[in-house]
């Protein structure tokens, strides 16, 4: 199996099983990422698409010695700030979808190996709950969070990607979690005891 | 019964509402580990090449044998020798019309003309069999009953295949198709 350097060569030389590898292989962290920052499926792949264009058309701008996929991720980063700064104000889905969940926690979750209904459908609220949080969260902190928890993602591929100071990713980090869990205890998913003291 | 991400979700809330940040980070990066990442919709692959402009003929051309100089050249060098003998194309064409006399050619010519009357003439038959046919089958028709049950007999036919079509086509419906 190729390097990722070693494709990003063959791509640079234009073949274009090579292209194809790049996307089949970061397909997923990419749009997993798009999709989370936008909240909006139909978007996500136009934009998603738009970053391996642009990712094809800068791949002379590589430079081997980094890692590919922090690259990737800074043109990803690039590409949906730019999007979210044309089209404010950004919508957060306040409501849990019905049909339109296409492609998320819930639906990921609500997958029918579930032999209990009871947990299944548990768990389809905790992951509804888990997006509904992740996007009330601000772009920086919710792409924060979605590199580092979901696309397993370093300190330093975060600092990369993102342009900023270290210590800033660290307290963009910190700061995410605090307002998630206050989130999900405002939706009612709070330690068991929070829950019996609000409910009496 | 709570499920064990429950547990750990319990873990995670309990832990940043003491400050515990190091199980508050573990605890919840177990909650996202059990959640598999979003998946881009099946062909995506496919349409960003195409966005792209990364066609198949993007790719680089396999080496063939028309591809080389050397072969071109070695085509180049007879095409080159017969432009040159064509210097003596008319001397050659000429020696050749004095073996042939202009009697031979009348004969030839002849020849050919009869060839294509005769096939003329056969088609010429046919023609007159497919006449015969159809005089024979207009016959009937100008008589009024005939043409009559004729025409009714287009009309059942018309509404019965008309009525056939619907029946085959009623249950059909492309949003079976799309969903």
């Amino acid at each position: 199996m190729l390097t990722d350097a070693e494709l990003v060569l063959r791509a640079r030389q234009g073949h274009q099983e090579a292209c194809r590898e790049i996307v089949v292989r970061f397909e997923r962290p990419i749009y997993s990422l798009v999709a989370r920052m936008l909240q909006d499926p139909a978007a996500a792949e136009d934009l998603a698409q738009e970053v391996f264009i642009k990712a094809f058309r800068r791949l002379d701008t590589y430079d081997p010695q980094r890692k590919f996929s922090s690259w990737l991720f800074k043109i990803a980063h690039n590409t949906t700030i730019d999007y979210l700064r044309r089209h404010t104000p950004e919508t957060v889905p306040l409501e849990a979808e019905k049909d339109g969940d296409h492609g998320s926690l819930a639906k990921v979750l609500a997958d029918g190996s579930a032999a209990d209904p009871a947990a299944g459908a548990e768990r389809r609220d905790m992951a509804r709950a888990l997006e509904r949080s992740i996007a009330l969260l601000r772009p920086e902190y919710r792409e924060s969070v979605v590199l580092f928890y979901l696309e397993g993602a370093s300190y330093q591929e975060i600092c990369e990607a993102t342009g900023l100071p270290l210590g800033t990713v660290k307290t963009n980090l910190h700061r995410a979690r605090k307002e998630l869990a206050q989130h999900m205890t405002d939706l009612g998913w709070g330690p068991a005891e929070t829950r019996g003291a609000r409910a009496s | 019964m709570r499920s064990p991400r429950h547990d750990i979700l319990d873990q995670w809330l309990r832990a940043e509402q003491a400050d515990r940040a190091d199980e508050a980070e573990a605890a919840l990066a177990a909650l996202f580990a059990a959640l598999p990442p979003l998946e881009p919709p099946a062909g995506f692959a496919d349409r960003v090449l195409l966005r792209a402009g990364l066609t198949p003929s993007a790719e680089p051309a396999p080496w063939s044998l028309w591809t080389s100089l050397w072969v071109r050249g070695l085509l180049a060098l007879p095409l080159l020798a017969i432009g040159i003998s064509a210097l003596w194309l008319p001397p050659t064409v000429h020696a050749l019309a004095r073996l042939l006399s202009v009697s031979d050619l009348v004969r030839w010519w002849t020849a050919s003309l009869v060839g294509a009357c005769r096939w003329l003439g056969s088609f010429a038959g046919l023609w007159d069999f497919f006449l015969t046919v159809g005089r024979a089958l207009a016959t009937p028709l100008e008589t009024p009953a005939v043409a009559l049950a004729m025409v009714s007999c287009l009309l059942v036919s018309m509404i019965a295949f008309r009525f056939l079509r619907d029946l085959i086509t009623h249950d059909r419906s492309w949003i079976h198709v799309d969903r």
